[in-house]
């Protein structure tokens, strides 16, 4: 069955491996400074964070429009594919899903949209398993199954630098009810099944990086791993060498995308993970 | 133990009456009374040199609790009557003293159930329950406390009746009497229970306010006066002149304290009845050749302590402070803005924090406690102030967290009061509650949460510096009243002659520079400025850690200080 993948630029796919599967990354948009950027494309991630704190008025994100899905659909329908599995991150925490959805609707059944119910290499994790069994000749209702099956095992955790970024997106509601931090702290967050929750908070950066690794050992055997962080490299990398995990791979070390960054702040450090 | 002959008639005359739920009132009253009377005496015995919630005052407020719950009722059962006062006494409860306090009452009642009188196999067994209700409601029961005493009244008791061999040979009047004993005598062997007792040359102070709760009965039977403290003369460390603040009479506007050196032996009855005339909160303290008198006075007396101390002898010293401005200055310096907190979901996990100070509640509110209990000047809330925190959020997921090792049992008897199912997760202090609120997770699995909070206890040191209320040797530290200590852990670490000196020796006992932060919460007795040139000395000294400030008006502690 020739079943084509479309997502997007929030997969935080590494270029090298969408290009290996084939699939297609739709970009979205970051609005600053007066100007329209594409994610990933018109400005690199590294850059982005460096000028975050200082630009204003804030950054906003946006989703390619519905014209850019409907695009890539009907390039790809016309290059033979048979459906299109087009998946994306939950509703709730952004456009992008219905902008797909949109575009979806003048294919009838040949367009899948898939809420993920999660962001970042989470989403990622799930498009790749996705194109790994196309790859292995599964059809669309084992695929569709597979991606259902896939929620409840992966889960992204991060501590963040400061809760004032995902206030100021006003997308997840306990964090706008809480009312500004006296003491320097240091927030987690989790997104599970397509909602955020507080994991709670640590005071120091050293304390942060420990719990952090507890949530990690207390998922048990792991398919999959990535180190997420917004430009915080080398605390990833230094994160990623104190970790005693088995794993079929080497981790990867993503800096998130923008579009996801503009919502948590620079120097945030988490992990995206597929239990077994 | 030979009694006045006049008592002896009054005492067999009074023993014809049934003691019923009036009488029962009445001697509450008198217990309360005398216990409020001899109120500095008992705080005067709390061993730790720290301001921290005096015995004497948290079991006259718990007895005052139980008093407040009956004083209106005319009811004839004495059963009915007692077990309304140890509810009283159960939701009035403050400090660890007042709680055990309120188990004795809880036992009594039970035992005594809707008896209409008291009679003496009644009154043997309600002693036996008391001490095993008290005994119950500690975790880790230690003698030489109140415990101890309640179980040798109990013990008293059973055997008197045993000696005569018929409860009709045993007039409950005298039964008292060997109680009041029996009392007396445990209390002065509680030193060689208790080491720390003996090393600080006091008895214990739970145990000597029992005493006298027992005492003001037999004195209210034979018609002694329960107002006036017996003339007694204190050694000058043991003054508790810190907390006076506290319960500040009306009509009092002054705080006056006079040295002066004698030139004859003083009549102490006659001293007394003097100073009495003039003001309240009266303390009298003997040092070396010389006396420290205290007492508070209304404005237009200011001066007769002073005069009549000079017609005594030599005046060395004398110190004057306006009352109501110490208070005031305190509300100031932090604010009277009420505390804004998150509101709380259905079904919620929610935590309730004991905050000794408007800027500590505060910060716990910026982590999302969802109720604050102040602790205030006694730093001790009741059951029913911690009870009321919660009762009306819409969830029955409790965590209390009570951030002050005195108030860990206090939460837990408002934590049995409920039907909300409450975990109180064991802080010693405000570091300890911070470490612990990290933890939480509002919408996760009640136990699994409690757990993680309570781990989180041992995450960070906590630092206290404050006055010291009287001069002791405690764990090899030599300690002068009016210098200035500080705490590792809640142990006595050192003491030093600036709040400086206390902050840099505590940290380096605690190793400071082994960890990452140092948060300060400062006092509401501190100004800004002191507290942040402060910080300043610190952050020299310890230049690879993070430093920060955070206003805390707690009462009595300089300094709160979290090390993690």
């Amino acid at each position: 069955m020739n079943i084509a993948i479309v997502t997007d630029s929030t997969a935080d796919l590494p270029p090298d491996l969408s290009e290996q599967y084939q699939i297609a990354v739709i970009p979205n948009l970051i609005m600053m400074g007066g100007d329209t950027l594409m994610d990933g494309v018109d400005i690199s991630r590294q850059e982005f964070y460096e000028r975050l704190p200082w630009i204003d008025p804030p950054p906003t994100t946006a989703t390619a429009s519905p014209g850019a899905y409907t695009d890539i659909y009907s390039r790809l329908l016309r290059q033979g594919a048979e459906y299109i599995l087009s998946i994306h991150p939950p509703a709730a925490l952004s456009g992008i899903l219905n902008a797909a959805s949109s575009a979806a609707q003048a294919f009838g059944d040949r367009v899948r949209v898939v809420d993920s119910r999660q962001v970042t290499l989470g989403l990622g994790f799930q498009v790749l398993a996705a194109a790994r069994a196309i790859r292995q000749g599964a059809n669309l209702e084992h695929v569709l199954r597979l991606l259902q099956e896939m929620h409840s095992r992966v889960r992204v955790v991060a501590m963040l630098d400061t809760l004032e970024y995902v206030r100021r997106s006003g997308r997840v509601s306990w964090a706008r009810a809480r009312l500004g931090n006296l003491l320097q702290i240091k927030p987690f967050i989790e997104l599970n099944d397509g909602s955020v929750s507080s994991l709670g908070e640590s005071r120091t950066r050293n304390k942060g990086s420990q719990r952090l690794k507890e949530f990690l050992y207390r998922l048990g055997k792991l398919e999959q791993l990535a180190i997420l962080h917004t430009n915080a490299e080398t605390e990833a990398r230094q994160f990623l060498e104190e970790l005693q995990l088995n794993l079929p791979s080497t981790p990867l070390i993503i800096n998130v995308t923008t579009v996801i960054g503009n919502h948590v702040g620079p120097n945030g450090l988490g992990f995206a993970a597929v239990i077994a | 133990m030979s009694v006045d002959p006049t008592i002896h008639l009054r005492r067999a005359s009074e023993q014809q009456k049934p003691v019923d739920g009036r009488a029962f009132k009445r001697l509450i009253e008198a217990s309360l009374t005398w216990l409020r009377t001899n109120q500095q005496i008992v705080n005067s015995l709390n061993v730790f040199p720290v301001p921290d919630g005096d015995t004497g005052t948290n079991m006259v407020l718990t007895m005052q609790a139980a008093f407040d719950e009956i004083n209106g009722s005319n009811e004839h059962n004495f059963g009915k009557m007692a077990h309304d006062a140890a509810h009283g006494a159960l939701m009035g409860a403050r400090g660890n003293s007042g709680v055990i306090l309120s188990q004795i009452w809880r036992g009594f009642a039970r035992a005594v159930d809707n008896n209409p009188t008291l009679d003496v196999p009644m009154l043997i067994q309600a002693l036996a329950s008391a001490r095993d209700t008290a005994y119950k409601g500690v975790v880790r029961p230690v003698e030489g406390t109140i415990l101890t005493v309640i179980k040798d009244v109990a013990a008293a008791a059973a055997e008197m009746l045993a000696e005569a061999g018929a409860p009709e040979a045993v007039g409950l009047i005298s039964l008292l009497e060997r109680m009041v004993e029996a009392a007396n005598s445990s209390v002065l062997h509680t030193p060689e229970l208790l080491p720390v007792l003996k090393e600080a040359g006091v008895v214990d102070s739970g145990g000597k306010g029992l005493f006298f709760i027992l005492e003001g009965m037999l004195r209210h039977i034979d018609g002694l006066p329960l107002d006036t403290a017996l003339s007694t003369v204190m050694p000058l460390a043991s003054m508790a002149l810190e907390n006076t603040l506290e319960a500040i009479e009306p009509g009092q506007d002054y705080e006056v304290v006079v040295d002066f050196r004698p030139y004859e032996e003083l009549d102490l009855i006659h001293f007394y009845s003097n100073l009495e005339d003039m003001g309240t909160s009266i303390q009298l303290g003997e040092g070396d050749g010389m006396y420290r008198l205290h007492i508070h006075v209304p404005t237009e007396k200011l001066y007769r302590p002073i005069d009549y101390a000079r017609t005594l002898g030599t005046v060395t010293k004398v110190a004057i402070e306006n009352l109501i401005d110490q208070v005031e200055a305190q509300a100031e310096t932090c604010g009277e803005e009420k505390i804004s907190l998150s509101p709380i979901e259905a079904g919620q996990n929610a935590v309730i924090a004991v905050a000794p100070g408007l800027g500590i509640g505060r910060v716990f509110a910026s982590l999302g406690v969802a109720g604050i209990v102040e602790g205030g000047q006694t730093m001790n809330p009741s059951t029913q102030e911690i009870i009321h925190a919660f009762e009306n959020l819409p969830t029955d997921k409790i965590i209390i967290l009570p951030n002050n090792k005195n108030i860990i049992l206090t939460a837990r008897a408002a934590a049995d009061l409920t039907v909300k199912k409450v975990a109180v997760i064991p802080s010693r202090s405000v570091p300890q509650g911070l470490a612990a609120m990290m933890r939480l997770i509002p919408d996760g699995d009640f136990d699994s949460v409690v757990s993680e909070m309570t781990g989180a206890l041992d995450d960070v040191e906590t630092g206290e510096i404050t006055i010291a209320t009287r001069s002791v040797e405690i764990d090899g530290v030599q300690v002068q009243e009016g210098q200035i200590i500080a705490l590792h852990n809640g142990k006595l670490m050192l003491s030093a002659t600036s709040l400086e000196e206390a902050c840099l020796g505590l940290l380096e006992k605690a190793h400071a520079d082994h960890f990452e932060l140092i948060t300060l919460f400062y006092g509401a007795n501190l100004p800004k400025t002191e507290a942040f040139r402060i910080a300043d000395v610190i952050r020299l000294n310890y230049a690879n850690q993070e430093i920060e400030v955070q206003e805390g008006c707690q009462p009595h502690y300089q300094f709160i200080i979290s090390i993690e």
